[in-house]
């Protein structure tokens, strides 16, 4: 089959291009090459987290890889099958583990075997989404639609020491769409405080002011102590359970930032999207395009759309995987959008 | 495209890689900074470790590197030092290392790691990567502006070779321009072959002491070249002492090693006291010996031993004293000739042939004359703190006459330099006018007449040179040299074969013995292989 060719200097976010195309190709054993990656930035090329995600898929893909190399501004990824089973996946700081299983998850549920997958590195990255978004929200979200797979966090790593485990067990599914064009009714809203190595205290400070300022009751409030991973960190979690959906929002603690800080910022994150329309985040919406695909279609509502969605959706349309229609929904349309998925058999 | 594996050497600190508990996450340690970052995967680290010192601290950046970094393989050695501040020792350590090590430039690459370690350790390095005994680069890590535990901080690869860097290439030709200009004492000479020389000698001046030969008719410029490299050396601090300049055809004679060499008290009659010479006078300078061809046999043994051994002997001294000096001569003799008839050492010779650079006479360089007139009159401005200039018709007639072929330039830019002063002088309200340069025109005429500074046989031989290719001339006698001179002469200032022959055989006319003048000069030109078109032709 002849390759793709796709500039990874289009749209934005060069490493979600890359991730999307990865995981394209595998579920559609379409070759493919990335050229001029990265291209204008101030170190273009691939960097260490892309080639993490590249070395993932090319190990469940059996692929043969050109140009996978730090600094590399083209690359060639052709799969030859999906294997199935164990597979233990080591990437240090390099980038987030949620991001290598998001670039692989998809292929493994559609191996004709089970597979358990371990990925050590960091699981709570400032630019990716937690282990507590993807075991709360995402996968949750996947198992309604059909998918086999549970994620567990073996024990959480913090950047940029990393160290941490998280393990993915995965089996044959298929997928079907879900109506996501409403989120219904509020049900509960349940707030976690991760502290890691950090005194407790800091969780508490962080609940006080999520409690005060979202006006919840202390039991909807919980702190949860890890033992001592290598690196200290702190994070803290909305999980905003709605009639037809549940939402995670996420915000990260880091040094120098007050912990009163860290639960304003997710605070400001769960009004925005409490005061919106649209039934999934912008997070959400965008690693959502993938399984509506594997799944045959679907639609959801969303918020304005970020331009990683439309590249992404762009990227999708180019494999030649969907057709994707985003427009503005009835209603408000500076908040609230349809996204369309009609997958191309 | 593969990617060539990359590999740092480092050497561990007991300092900045320090961290205890999980704080030290937090904290920028640079050897562990190597496997954090975004951009950057080493194949390996190579990692120096003083076990008795940092066994405990090696152990644990280990571990950590294998966390964050795990395809990354680290290989320790232990290097043992008394005295991580001892240069000598340091760098017997290092350099045994790398003497050891298997590089494999054709498929790995090096890259030194320059931040850790103390500051011998980095001099150290440095000076391995520049002797290339380390076929590597330098690595420099940085911490992060804010030590939060986001970032690794930053990574850079120093490359030693000065030639990959535009910034700094720029400087270095504009630092070189700047250095031609400065040999050219500032005038904007056009002469592309006389510009490519002094290029040439800026290379020469900046990057070696060995002597230099300055080949050229008197007045080309040699003293004035000499007295510019030795400013640009004092200015690049390459000298420190002073500039004496020498003519040897004043020094001839008896004098002529006293001068140049010294002497003690008593060393001959009259020698009161003892003299340094011009030689110890150049110590750590610079030595200019104009003429040297003029040297005599004596004096130029014991340059030739001053040179070579930096040491002579007085004048009636029996110890040696010493001298360090860059030596410039100066020659409008062909050294080589004079060499073949034995008035001078071939030894000698060999010694200040070695960058030996031919100046063109004024000529030679008629694109030139024009930047030097207006250098001169800058020059004379400086002396008198009066600005002179040209009008532009008084210019032009100079410059028609300067470039032209009646302009013989026969002592060269001395000429040029007295022709410019002479016409400033006269200059009425700062303006060089017509009536000026016609009569600074005549006045070079007449002296160029009267042979200038050249004898009668140099004239005839430079008149015929060009009429005439040089194994014809070489074939002429110097007894016929000078007629025929006067006769080409003669030729290209008539308008006709006829009147050059009216003009010289003017005392036959008289007594009516010559009938056909023309013909009569037709027949001699004849014998050199000469004919009116190719004396007067374009």
């Amino acid at each position: 089959m002849n390759p793709l060719t796709i500039d990874g200097a289009q749209g934005e976010g060069g490493g979600q291009i890359l991730r999307s195309a990865l995981t394209l190709s595998l579920l559609r054993r379409q070759p493919f090459r990335i050229e001029r990656i990265r291209a204008g930035r101030a170190h273009p090329g691939l960097m260490r987290q892309h080639l993490a995600c590249v070395e993932a898929a090319a190990r469940i893909g059996l692929a043969r890889v050109d140009g996978a190399h730090v600094g590399s501004t083209a690359l060639e990824f052709e799969p030859q099958g999906l294997v199935a089973g164990h597979h233990e996946i080591e990437i240090g700081s390099a980038g987030s583990t949620l991001l290598v299983l998001q670039t692989i998850l998809l292929p493994l549920l559609a191996a004709d075997g089970p597979s358990r997958v371990r990925i050590h590195g960091a699981t709570h990255n400032p630019l990716a989404p937690s282990a507590d978004f993807v075991a709360e929200g995402f996968l949750p979200l996947l198992r309604r639609m059909g998918a086999n797979a549970t994620l567990s966090v073996e024990r959480p790593g913090f950047m940029p020491a990393g160290g941490g485990v998280i393990e993915a067990v995965v089996g044959p599914s298929s997928l079907v769409a879900l109506p996501l064009e409403d989120r219904g009714a509020l049900r509960d809203v349940r707030i976690e405080a991760l502290v890691c190595g950090l005194p407790r205290e800091i969780a508490e400070r962080e609940l006080g002011v999520v409690a005060r300022r979202l006006r919840l009751r202390a039991d909807q409030c919980h702190v949860v102590e890890r033992p001592r991973s290598e690196a200290t960190g702190n994070a803290l979690h909305a999980i905003l359970q709605y009639q037809h959906l549940r939402v995670v929002v996420q915000a990260l603690g880091r040094r120098g930032l007050r912990a009163e800080q860290v639960a304003q910022g997710l605070c400001e994150d769960v009004r925005r999207y409490m005061l919106g329309d649209g039934a999934v985040d912008e997070h959400l919406a965008d690693q959502l395009l993938l399984p509506l695909v594997f799944a045959g279609g679907g639609s959801f509502t969303t918020g304005r759309p970020s331009g990683h969605l439309e590249s992404n959706a762009r990227l999708i349309e180019a494999f030649g995987a969907a057709r994707i229609a985003i427009a503005p929904a009835q209603g408000d349309p500076a908040k609230t959008w349809l996204v369309r998925v009609d997958a191309v058999r | 495209m593969a990617a060539r594996p990359q590999i740092a050497i480092g050497f561990l600190g007991t300092q900045l890689d320090q961290g205890q508990g999980a704080g030290r996450w937090e904290k920028w340690r640079p050897t562990v900074s190597l496997g954090q970052q975004p951009d950057l995967e080493l194949a390996r680290i190579e990692l120096l470790v003083d076990f008795d010192r940092s066994g405990g601290l090696a152990r644990r950046v280990v571990d950590d590197l294998r966390q964050v970094a795990p395809r990354t393989q680290v290989r320790l050695h232990d290097v043992r030092l008394a005295d991580p501040w001892d240069f000598e020792e340091v760098y017997a350590a290092l350099h045994d290392f790398l003497r050891g090590y298997a590089f494999d430039p054709e498929r790995e690459d090096y890259l030194l790691h320059i931040t850790t370690g103390t500051h011998v350790v980095q001099i150290c390095w440095f000076l391995l990567a520049e002797a290339r005994f380390a076929p590597a680069r330098l690595l420099q890590t940085a911490p992060p502006r804010r030590q939060d535990g986001r970032s690794a901080g930053t990574w850079s690869v120093i490359d030693l070779d000065l030639a990959r860097y535009d910034r700094i290439a720029q400087r270095f030709r504009r630092d070189q321009a700047d250095t031609a200009s400065f040999l050219k004492s500032g005038i904007e000479t056009r002469n592309a072959a006389f510009n490519r020389m002094i290029e040439q000698i800026e290379r020469v001046a900046v990057r070696t002491r060995a002597p230099i030969l300055l080949v050229g008719p008197t007045g080309a410029g040699k003293s004035m070249l000499a007295k510019n490299i030795f400013a640009l050396k004092k200015q690049r601090h390459a000298l420190e002492g002073a500039f004496v300049e020498v003519n040897c055809a004043t020094i001839r004679g008896d004098g002529a090693g006293s001068a140049l060499f010294g002497h003690v008290r008593g060393a001959y009659t009259g020698a009161a006291g003892e003299r340094a010479g011009l030689l110890r006078s150049a110590d750590k300078g610079l030595l200019f010996l104009d003429e040297i061809g003029e040297l005599g046999l004596d004096e130029q043994a014991m340059l030739l031993r001053a040179i070579e051994d930096r040491r002579f002997l007085p004048v009636g001294g029996d110890r040696e004293v010493g001298s360090d000096f860059q030596l410039i001569t100066g020659t409008n003799r062909d050294l080589a000739q004079a060499v073949g008839e034995g008035r001078f050492r071939e030894d000698l010779f060999a010694r200040l042939n070695l960058w030996t650079f031919a100046l063109p006479g004024l000529r030679e360089r008629p694109e030139d004359i024009e930047p030097n007139i207006d250098f001169e009159l800058e020059r004379f401005a400086r002396l008198n703190d009066e600005r002179v200039g040209f009008n532009t018709e008084a210019r032009q007639r100079y410059l028609r006459f300067a470039t032209g072929p009646d302009a013989t330039w026969s002592g060269n830019f001395r000429d040029l330099s007295a022709s410019v002063t002479r016409m400033a002088t006269l200059a009425r309200a700062g303006r060089i006018d017509a009536a000026v340069v016609d009569e600074e025109i005549a006045r070079l005429r007449r002296a160029w007449a009267r042979g200038g500074t050249r004898d009668g046989a140099q004239v005839a031989e430079s008149v015929l040179g060009e009429v005439l290719p040089p194994e014809a001339l070489a074939a002429i006698d110097r007894f016929d040299r000078s007629q025929l001179a006067d006769v080409v002469r003669v030729c290209r200032s008539t308008r006709s074969l006829s009147e050059a022959g009216r003009v010289l055989f003017q005392a036959s006319r008289e007594r009516r013995s010559s009938v056909n003048d023309a013909d009569r000069l037709r027949k001699y030109l004849r014998r050199f292989g000469l004919d009116w078109d190719a004396l007067t032709g374009p």
